[in-house]
């Protein structure tokens, strides 16, 4: 029997999280998982972290919202296939998951609404980077908790940097309790205070030339913000304690998607690097965008003889054209297996997907069942 | 050539993957063999643009030159910050104090794109020529600006600061940046897009939502990676007869002729790879079409390069194909 990494993963776990470089199909290969959990009886969601209007529509739905929305059969079977059970679609908020962490951690209901009216928090979940993976992470415990799902596939942001994504819980809550950042903001939250304010100079000398570029009512706000958070730290903490056990616990597998260009491959090879070190569970590695292979060996004509028959008839110049069109796709071919073959030495080759080049295009129901039937065998 | 070159200031801008820094080096070659001098900006990353313009290192924020007549640098706005804060305040051993902690972070988060007016802002530094310790005078700057969804916030930054900062230097150079972008005489964005039914969805956002929402101008829109024809028509025709015919073989024989032997497997290999290279090049031209009805200005087609890893000759080639198809307009 031919073994499948993906059926592996499906049969067992509960968290399958799709992870690497922006433009290599994650979203697509997330949808894709959960279709097939769905469709081998299961409760599945993807959540997805891009605004993926394309594969909102795909699925039939006018659009992804922060709560499970349930996608009709009727979309599938119109498409062949038969869904025995259920699959939900939801795409991440970040402000309103955000302000669901900041009411369940702030001591009172006003504490909370003051943080949430702060303008400085509501640049928080646009600007600062990490707070969407940060975000991602939690509504995906959120959803597990619940118990609603059997599985849950979860697309990645598209970060330029892997680490950026294992990293976000912690870069965040040291924003947060940042040292600098008190020493910087302590004079100014105490301002009136004369002994304080005169004992740090630096601080007060650094303070009025950020005042000066950006002004002082952003300064304020940011004071007040800090201060409001004050004694939230330790719920952040825990929380992201527990989140990040459960990635490790063995409910949880990492799928890493790639194409075979150099730099995704870069990438995913880093990454994979990162998940052993950080004690990750690796599922499986899904090599999407390859170009097809034909023919065993490459032909490989000398160029006198391709120069003679392109000088020939016209049955000899299509013949040149087409010995041509050979030896461009086996270079790229080549590329891509030498590409490959770096990931081959972090990533063993009987835990690969390959996923080719469809020549139908992928984002509709169609696509994903052609996705699906490379991801886990031609459906039975 | 001289109206494609006439503003000192390229953008080129597209959703990541579309080989926007491709597109980047290739528009900057152009401007060098016209004999302008070239700065090529990528921006806080550390991308392949120093290597596909023969660079051996990686790029920083001081111009090196990659080949003659072509300067590379990497902005990251942190370096960008120190720089202002030395020029705007004689700053200089306090900035480390900004760039080494979170600081950017904080008041990045305070005031939301800050760091793309700091980045913005060196870029207009080198268009006033007066980027500090530097003597460089650039008469074109070649921006690779950060991929699509952030792009837009990218570029409407100094004028989405101005709610943030009410007074001071920082709303005043904001004032300028945003005379910059939405002067044509001075800026230009190109868009990169690859035939694909993604990017050229967004590609066609993008470009209404430059217009609409920053005012910036936008020049001819590169499709990138289009499969040209492999047949012509006559060959199309002979060899659709043989393959339905199931008569390919018959060009064994052609093969004899020159001394090559095809086995049947070849024969697999010729038929699979141009039925694929068709059934890509169809697709890649419903959405050329697409895409063509859907912007307003002319869209260029890169060729597909077969290369085995991007080079400076394969850049070279496809600034010849953009000069060719610029003269043409």
């Amino acid at each position: 029997m031919i073994h499948n990494p993906m059926v592996e993963i499906l049969g067992a776990k509960e968290i399958i999280v799709c992870a690497g470089a922006g433009g290599v199909g994650k979203t697509t290969t997330a949808a894709a998982i959960a279709l097939e959990a769905a469709r081998r009886g299961k409760r599945a969601a993807v959540l997805t972290i891009d605004p993926a209007r394309r594969l909102a529509s795909a699925l039939g739905l006018k659009e992804l919202t922060n709560d499970p929305t349930k996608v009709s059969p009727r979309k599938f079977t119109a498409a062949g296939l038969e869904v025995e059970g259920e699959l939900w679609a939801l795409m991440l908020d970040t402000k309103t998951t955000f302000d669901e962490v900041v009411m369940r951690y702030a001591p009172s209901r006003d504490q909370a609404e003051r943080i949430i009216a702060n303008r400085f928090y509501r640049n928080i979940s646009s600007t600062l980077s990490g707070t969407q993976e940060y975000m991602a992470m939690e509504k995906l415990y959120e959803l597990h908790a619940d118990g609603q799902f059997d599985v849950i596939v979860i697309d990645t942001p598209p970060t330029r940097n892997a680490l950026d994504f294992l990293d976000a819980p912690r870069r965040l809550t040291d924003f947060f309790e940042s040292r600098v950042l008190r020493w910087f903001l302590f004079p100014y939250m105490k301002a009136g205070g004369g002994l304080m304010r005169m004992a740090n100079v630096a601080a007060t000398t650094f303070l009025r030339i950020v005042k000066r570029i950006v002004g002082a009512d952003v300064l304020d706000d940011t004071a007040e913000f800090f201060a409001n958070l004050e004694g939230m730290y330790d719920g952040f903490k825990e929380r992201a304690g527990e989140v990040a056990r459960l990635l490790k616990s063995d409910v949880t597998s990492f799928v890493i998607v790639t194409s075979p260009a150099a730099d995704s491959v870069e990438e995913a090879t880093f990454f994979a690097t990162r998940l052993n070190e950080s004690g990750l569970p690796f599922g499986a590695l899904v090599v999407n965008r390859v170009h097809p292979r034909f023919g065993e060996d490459p032909i490989d004509p000398k160029p006198r003889q391709l120069h003679r028959l392109a000088e020939g008839g016209e049955r000899a110049r299509l013949l040149a054209r087409l010995l041509e069109n050979e030896e461009e796709f086996r270079k790229v071919v080549e590329l891509e297996e030498r590409n490959l073959d770096d990931l081959a030495r972090r990533v063993p080759r009987h835990r690969w997907i390959r996923v080719p080049y469809l020549e139908i295009e992928a984002v509709d129901a169609a696509g994903l069942r052609a996705i699906g039937e490379r991801l886990f065998g031609p459906a039975a | 050539m001289d109206e494609f070159l006439a503003p000192r200031i390229l953008i080129v801008a597209g959703k990541g993957g579309v080989g926007k820094t491709t597109a980047a080096a290739a528009l900057a070659l152009i401007a060098a063999r016209h004999g302008r001098k070239v700065c090529v900006a990528e921006v806080d990353r550390k991308g392949s643009l120093a290597r596909l313009l023969g660079g051996r290192t990686h790029l920083t924020y001081e111009p090196a030159e990659l080949t003659p007549g072509v300067w590379g640098v990497n902005i990251a706005p942190e370096e960008a910050l120190a720089e202002y804060l030395e020029v705007q305040y004689k700053m200089k051993r306090i900035s480390r104090v900004f760039t080494s902690t979170h600081f950017v972070d904080y008041v990045a988060t305070a005031a939301p794109g800050l760091k793309d007016i700091l980045v913005l802002g060196k870029v207009w530094y080198l268009e006033k020529n007066r980027a500090a310790g530097t003597r460089h005078d650039f008469d074109t700057i070649v921006l690779d600006a950060p991929a699509a969804g952030h792009m837009l916030q990218f570029l409407s930054a100094p004028m989405g600061l101005s709610d943030a900062v009410r007074v001071g230097p920082i709303r005043r150079q904001a004032e300028w940046l945003v005379e910059m972008l939405q002067d044509e005489s001075r800026t230009r964005v190109h868009l990169v897009t690859l035939p694909e039914e993604m990017p050229v969805t967004e590609t066609l956002e993008t470009d209404a939502a430059l217009r609409e929402r920053i005012g910036i101008s936008a020049g001819p829109v590169l499709a990138n990676a289009v499969y040209q024809p492999l047949l012509s028509k006559s060959e199309t025709k002979l060899f659709g007869e043989l393959a339905d015919d199931g008569s390919l073989d018959e060009l064994c024989g052609e093969a004899n002729e020159v001394g090559l032997r095809l086995e049947h497997d070849d024969l697999e290999a010729l038929l699979g790879y141009a039925r694929f290279r068709d059934a890509r090049r169809s697709i890649q031209q419903k959405h050329l079409k697409a895409l063509k009805r859907g912007v307003a200005q002319p869209v260029l087609e890169l060729p597909f390069v077969f290369s085995a890893g991007l080079a400076l000759p394969d850049v070279e080639l496809l600034a010849d194909v953009i000069e060719q198809q610029v003269a043409a307009l």
